[in-house]
């Protein structure tokens, strides 16, 4: 079906993952992949570039929450920019954003994290 | 049909040979004495006939059978013993009686005739068996070489003829006599199917071969010479003489071919018992394939049969699981043993030339010394078990004694290998197909749980139109419904969605019902309900999985109802046409078990009047794709509602399903559909 690819950038000490085309059930696990990667590397802070995202299932909002506990708990966190409207409606008809920060661009998500420390 | 046309054929020639052996019988009593040149002839054809229906009759009854061989060749020898007994006593009693041979009373006439006819049947039968023998293995047909000597059998025979009325004309017979000779001697080199026999037949076969010799010589002695025997067979027919001496002397030519042959043979007869051994191995194997389709029990006769294959004491199997090399099978070796030898010979990296690779004695020193098992193996063979480019396992074979594999047992592992890995792939698959049937059907079981786990029909309650719809995506989903009653005036209504789909979200789903059901009889205010439900959650669902749902609570009476909802899709209030969209915040269940959840519920208060549609979805409805993978999309939906607000809850139910799949013909579900609409009516007016 429609494919999804990600990409990892580091910008300072904050990685940033590009998430491009659909991410469903079965494209998930290569976001997940991903994150274990981070995680095994010790790179907390992480921000997600939504901009070339299409489409996002509840399979690919479920691996966000997999992983944002232990970002946060080793003084990270999983931030998101650049979504388009219909990806961020998905996101907000499920509350994320009561729990998630969500920036309209890149770089004020990755400045945030340099602020905190 | 056949079969019995064929059976009928041939009593019917036993009745024949009956008919004329009788008739024979009464020729010799009515005229014992037959030297008058007519008789004579009449005799010597009565008696060829005799000799050839019964040889017809002989050919058909061998035809009948599976021959073997050696049996065969058994028989021979000892009918050619019995004519020599035959002879014996004849002999005997005509040299104790000789007078009875002038006089020829009827008694010593009934006896001799008898005798005579003995010897014509086992001479025949002889005859017959040396036939079978000659056709037997034959590719082409050399029928026409067995006529012409039979033809010259016939020559022979009433060359007697000539005789009887010039013996100057002597030479006849005897020009018919060596082409015979020949044409025995030419026949008698038909006899590859010796190659055939295993090797302990051929020392068998050598054996018996030598007896034979010695019969027949002794037979076709006292057949030619000039004593007893002879002469009573002589003064009986000439022609039938001549006739048992050549079938006798066909038996010492064709029991010296076969000795010869067979001591020839016996060299090679190892190594071609080893070749028919493979075939028959291989032939077996291709038998396997189509009649074993358990995994387990055709890798157990791979392994029985490399062993055959290759000469080998031991061997075993093993198939790739995953990464690893697994062993499926033994044969004559510790499962143990067999587990460590592989994984030091896999560890070695061998050069796998054409997938074959032999390991001596000394690369096995290190292994010997390393563990303390009884090892005993001088060299091992091994072969890859190819599928796709792939290796997909390993046959290995090992030998105890001094005697190293060469390239033909290479060849031979190598080439069963091939079949092997056919074979053991096509069993899996099977097995696989298998496996997936029983799935299906325990999700055709799990189906038919969950739909008994959603309620069997809608409550009926006076003034209010309930429509419910569940479709699910595979067998199973994740979506739930519900209807409580939790007072006389009040009902409960839940729709939730679980994240994901299939098994994993169905078994959640009926862990959510249990929820729900329990904590609606206990909890009346719906944003307490949904944040008790949220904390019991916290033990079972896993971090990624999440839970959204909306829940409300209906007073029947007045039409007020209240509502929360956690990250479901918003419900749609339809009133006097007006669509209002009810999304009151909320996160979803499971996304956070702390406060934030308890903070983020904020509960809504709606009246419904008389005419009022609440629709209650999952997002399977709005995500709904076209070929074009647009979205069905909530506009769509809201539209067809506030177009259908005058239908009752069922049509409206109805016509969005309608749309739904005009609008998605070309693409199949994705998600789970549930559909729940409640609309006030009033039935006093």
């Amino acid at each position: 079906m429609a494919d999804f690819n990600v990409n990892l950038r580091g910008v300072g000490s904050v990685s940033v993952i590009d998430v491009k085309g659909y991410l469903d059930a079965h494209t998930a696990p290569e976001l997940e992949n991903m994150f274990s990667k981070l995680i095994v590397d010790k790179q907390f802070k992480v921000v997600v570039n939504f901009d070339q995202l299409n489409y996002i299932s509840s399979a690919g909002l479920g691996v966000f929450m997999a992983f944002v506990e232990q970002m946060r708990d080793n003084q990270g966190d999983i931030k998101f920019s650049n979504m388009n409207d219909s990806v961020y409606n998905i996101f907000d008809l499920l509350g994320f954003p009561v729990l998630y920060e969500f920036y309209k661009d890149e770089k004020e998500a990755v400045n945030k994290f340099s602020i905190l420390g | 049909m056949k079969f019995n046309l064929q059976k009928i054929a041939r009593s019917r020639k036993l009745e024949y040979s009956i008919f004329v052996f009788i008739l024979l019988f009464l020729f010799n009593i009515v005229f014992p004495m037959h030297d008058d040149l007519p008789t004579f002839i009449i005799h010597e054809i009565i008696v060829f006939v005799a000799f050839f229906i019964l040889f017809e009759y002989l050919k058909d009854f061998f035809t009948s059978k599976m021959i073997q061989p050696i049996p065969l060749v058994l028989n021979i020898g000892i009918l050619a013993a019995a004519i020599f007994l035959v002879a014996s006593v004849a002999k005997y009693s005509l040299t104790t009686n000789s007078i009875n041979i002038e006089t020829r009373d009827f008694i010593s006439a009934l006896f001799s005739v008898l005798a005579i006819f003995i010897l014509i049947g086992i001479v025949t039968f002889i005859f017959s068996s040396l036939r079978e023998l000659f056709f037997l293995r034959q590719k082409k047909d050399p029928s026409v070489y067995m006529n012409t000597m039979l033809i010259f059998f016939l020559f022979t025979f009433f060359s007697n003829l000539a005789v009887k009325i010039d013996s100057d004309l002597d030479f006849i017979k005897q020009s018919f006599y060596v082409v015979s000779i020949i044409l025995i001697s030419l026949n008698s080199l038909r006899v590859s199917w010796i190659a055939f026999l295993p090797k302990k037949q051929k020392v068998y076969l050598i054996l018996i071969s030598v007896v034979l010799i010695v019969v027949f010589s002794f037979n076709f002695g006292v057949i030619s010479g000039k004593e007893g025997f002879e002469t009573l067979v002589s003064s009986f027919s000439p022609g039938l003489l001549t006739l048992i001496n050549l079938i006798m002397l066909y038996g010492v030519i064709f029991s010296t071919v076969v000795f010869f042959t067979t001591l020839f043979h016996l060299p090679t007869a190892e190594a071609f018992d080893r070749k028919s051994e493979e075939v028959s191995s291989l032939i077996d194997l291709t038998k396997l394939i189509t009649q074993v389709f358990d995994f387990k029990e055709l890798a157990e006769s791979v392994t029985l049969l490399t062993s055959k294959i290759c000469n080998s004491d031991a061997s075993w199997l093993v198939i790739k699981q995953g990464d690893e090399f697994e062993l499926k099978s033994v044969n004559k070796i510790g499962y143990l043993e067999a587990d460590e030898l592989t994984k030091f010979i896999l560890g070695q990296n061998y050069d796998m030339e054409e997938g074959v690779t032999i390991v001596s004695n000394n690369a096995l020193i290190p292994f010997i010394k390393n563990t303390n098992s009884q090892f005993n193996f001088d060299s091992i063979t091994y072969s890859c078990l190819m599928h796709h480019e792939d290796i997909s396992g390993y046959l290995f074979a090992a030998r105890t004694l001094e005697i190293k594999y060469d390239d033909d047992d290479k060849k031979a592992i190598s080439a069963f290998a091939n079949y092997a890995a056919v074979a053991l792939e096509n069993a899996k698959l099977i097995e696989e197909s298998i496996e997936k049937e029983r799935m299906e059907k325990e999700l055709d079981v799990a189906r038919e749980i969950q739909q008994k786990i959603l309620p069997h029909q809608v409550p009926e309650i006076d003034d209010y139109q309930i429509s419910a719809l569940f479709i699910p995506a595979f067998e199973v989903g994740g979506d739930y419904y519900d209807f409580f009653k939790l007072d006389e005036d009040s009902y409960a209504v839940v729709v939730a969605d679980v994240s994901g789909k299939g098994i994993s979200a169905a078994f959640i789903m009926a862990e959510v019902k249990g929820i729900f059901g329990s904590l609606s009889k206990i909890f009346s205010n719906p944003k307490e309900l949904l944040v008790r439900v949220n904390d019991v959650l916290k033990d079972t669902l896993d971090r990624k999985t999440f839970v959204t749902s909306i829940y409300y609570v209906l007073n029947i009476k007045t039409g007020k109802l209240s509502l929360a909802r956690s990250g479901h899709t918003p419900a749609l209030l339809c009133s006097n046409g007006v669509i209002q969209k009810i999304q009151p915040p909320g996160i979803g269940l499971g996304l956070d078990y702390g406060i934030s959840f308890e903070n983020s519920i904020k509960e809504m208060e709606i009246s419904l009047n008389y005419g009022d549609i609440l629709i209650l979805y999952s997002d399977g409805i709005p995500e709904s794709k076209n070929s074009k993978l647009e979205d069905f999309g909530y506009e769509r939906l809201e539209k067809i509602v506030a177009s259908s607000c005058q239908l009752s809850a069922n049509e409206i139910s109805n016509k969005i399903m309608t749309e739904l799949t005009i609008f998605s013909v070309d693409n199949s579900q994705h998600d789970d559909i549930t559909l729940v609409i409640l609309k006030r009516i009033n039935n006093n007016n």
